[in-house]
C-alpha cells in the first residue's frame, strides 16, 4: 500500500491512493519531490512484487540516483529508470514531441512487465514546455486519461516556484485534472527550516488537510507531526 | 544489412504502397533485430542508429521506441556503452561479447523465420 511506503504517510491520508489515480506531487525546489515520489514508488513496488517507471525528463540516471541515496532511499527491483539525457541531447536540433515519446516509453516497459502498476514522471513541467499555450489544457487533458486508461498510479512531479513554474503558470489545469495534489513546501520557523507535507486533494480517499512536517533521516523520508 | 532502396528498385509502383507498409511494419514489430544488425559491426549512438535504419529502410524507427531498447539490452548485459573520445555528448554503444554470440543467433533465427514464412505462401 503507498500509505506503507513513506513512515507517517498513514498519519495524513486514511485510505488508500486508488489504483490508476493520476497525483501531482508539486512544490519549490528543493522541497524534496523527486526523494518522495521515488520513495513512494519504490517501497510500494518492492511490497508488491510489480514493476514501475521512473521517467526522468532533466537528470541523467546516474545523478538521480545520486540524489535518492543521499537521501537514504534505495532502488527496488522493479523500479525502472528512463532518462530523456541522450535522447534530448543526440536530438537538440529536431527534438521529438516528448508526450508522445513518453507514451512509447510506456508502452516498452509495459510490454516487458506483466505487472507495470506505477509511473513517475520527473517533471510535467518539462514534458510540457514545448507545448502549446492554446492547446495545453487539452494535450493535458488526453494525457492524464491516457495514464488512467493504462490502469498506472501515476505521480507526476510539478516544479511550482514563481520562477520555475513556467507555462503551467499561467493556466493551472492540472490541479484540477489530476485525481490527487500532494503540496511540499517549507515554512522559516524561529528554530529554523521545516519542510512540510500537504494532501490539498485525493479523490476517494479521505486525508487530513493539515500540514505536517517533512524529515530526511538515514533510512529514507518520514512524516512527523503537524506544523503549525 | 539488406538496403531496402536496393531491392525495392524491381517492384511495381502500384505495389510499392503495400509493399512499403509490409515491410515497414515487419521492421518496426522487429525494432530489436535491426538495432542488433546496424550494431554488429561498429559502435553507434542512438541518433546514429535511428539515421541508418532510415537510410537503409526507409523506416523511422521513433526515438521513444529505439532508447528504452538500447537502455534495456545494456541492462542485459547485450550491450556496452561508452563516451566517444573527446566527446562526452555522444554515449556508443557496441555489442559485448555475450550480446554479439545472442545476435547472430538471434539473426540466424530471424533470417530462417522469414525465409519459412515465405515458402508458406502460395502463389
Amino acid at each position: 500500500m503507498f500509505r506503507d511506503a513513506i513512515s507517517g504517510l498513514d498519519r495524513i491520508l486514511n485510505a488508500e491512493i486508488p489504483q490508476g489515480s493520476v497525483v501531482l506531487i508539486t512544490g519549490g525546489e528543493g522541497t524534496l519531490k523527486s526523494g518522495l515520489a521515488f520513495g513512494l514508488a519504490s517501497n510500494y513496488l518492492a511490497a508488491r512484487g510489480e514493476h514501475g517507471l521512473y521517467a526522468t525528463l532533466e537528470q541523467t540516471e546516474e545523478s538521480h540516483m545520486q540524489n535518492m541515496k543521499s537521501l537514504g532511499l534505495s532502488k527496488s527491483n522493479g523500479m525502472h529508470i528512463f532518462d530523456y539525457w541522450d535522447m534530448r541531447r543526440e536530438w537538440k536540433n529536431r527534438e521529438p514531441d516528448l508526450i508522445k515519446t513518453t507514451g512509447e516509453v510506456i508502452d516498452f516497459y509495459e510490454d516487458k512487465h506483466e505487472k507495470m502498476t506505477v509511473l513517475v514522471l520527473d517533471s510535467l513541467n518539462a514534458l510540457f514546455y514545448l507545448s502549446d499555450e492554446s492547446t495545453i489544457r487539452k494535450d493535458m487533458y488526453h494525457f492524464f486519461s491516457e495514464l488512467r486508461d493504462r490502469g498506472l498510479t501515476s505521480f507526476l512531479i510539478k516544479e511550482s516556484s514563481t520562477c520555475a513554474e513556467g507555462r503551467l503558470s499561467t493556466t493551472k489545469p492540472e490541479n484540477f485534472l489530476a485525481d490527487g495534489v500532494i503540496e511540499l513546501g517549507a515554512i522559516e520557523r524561529t528554530e529554523g527550516v521545516k519542510r512540510f507535507i500537504r494532501i490539498t486533494k485525493m479523490r476517494s480517499a479521505k486525508h487530513s488537510m493539515e500540514k505536517h512536517q517533512l524529515v530526511v533521516e538515514e533510512d529514507g523520508l518520514h512524516i512527523l507531526g503537524p506544523i503549525y | 544489412m539488406v538496403r531496402l532502396r536496393e531491392t525495392s528498385e524491381n517492384i511495381d509502383e502500384s505495389q510499392e504502397d503495400e509493399y512499403k507498409k509490409i515491410i515497414d511494419r515487419t521492421i518496426k514489430i522487429n525494432k530489436d533485430i535491426f538495432i542488433l544488425s546496424s550494431l554488429l559491426n561498429k559502435q553507434m549512438c542512438g541518433y546514429d542508429l535511428i539515421k541508418e535504419i532510415f537510410q537503409d529502410c526507409d523506416v523511422f524507427l521513433s526515438q521513444g521506441t529505439v532508447y528504452p531498447i538500447l537502455y534495456s539490452l545494456e541492462e542485459e548485459g547485450i550491450l556496452q556503452a561508452e563516451f566517444s573520445k573527446g566527446d562526452m555528448r555522444s554515449k556508443r554503444y557496441s555489442l559485448t561479447p555475450k550480446g554479439r554470440e545472442l545476435a547472430q543467433k538471434r539473426l540466424d533465427d530471424f533470417a530462417k523465420a522469414i525465409l519459412h514464412v515465405s515458402s508458406l505462401i502460395r502463389r
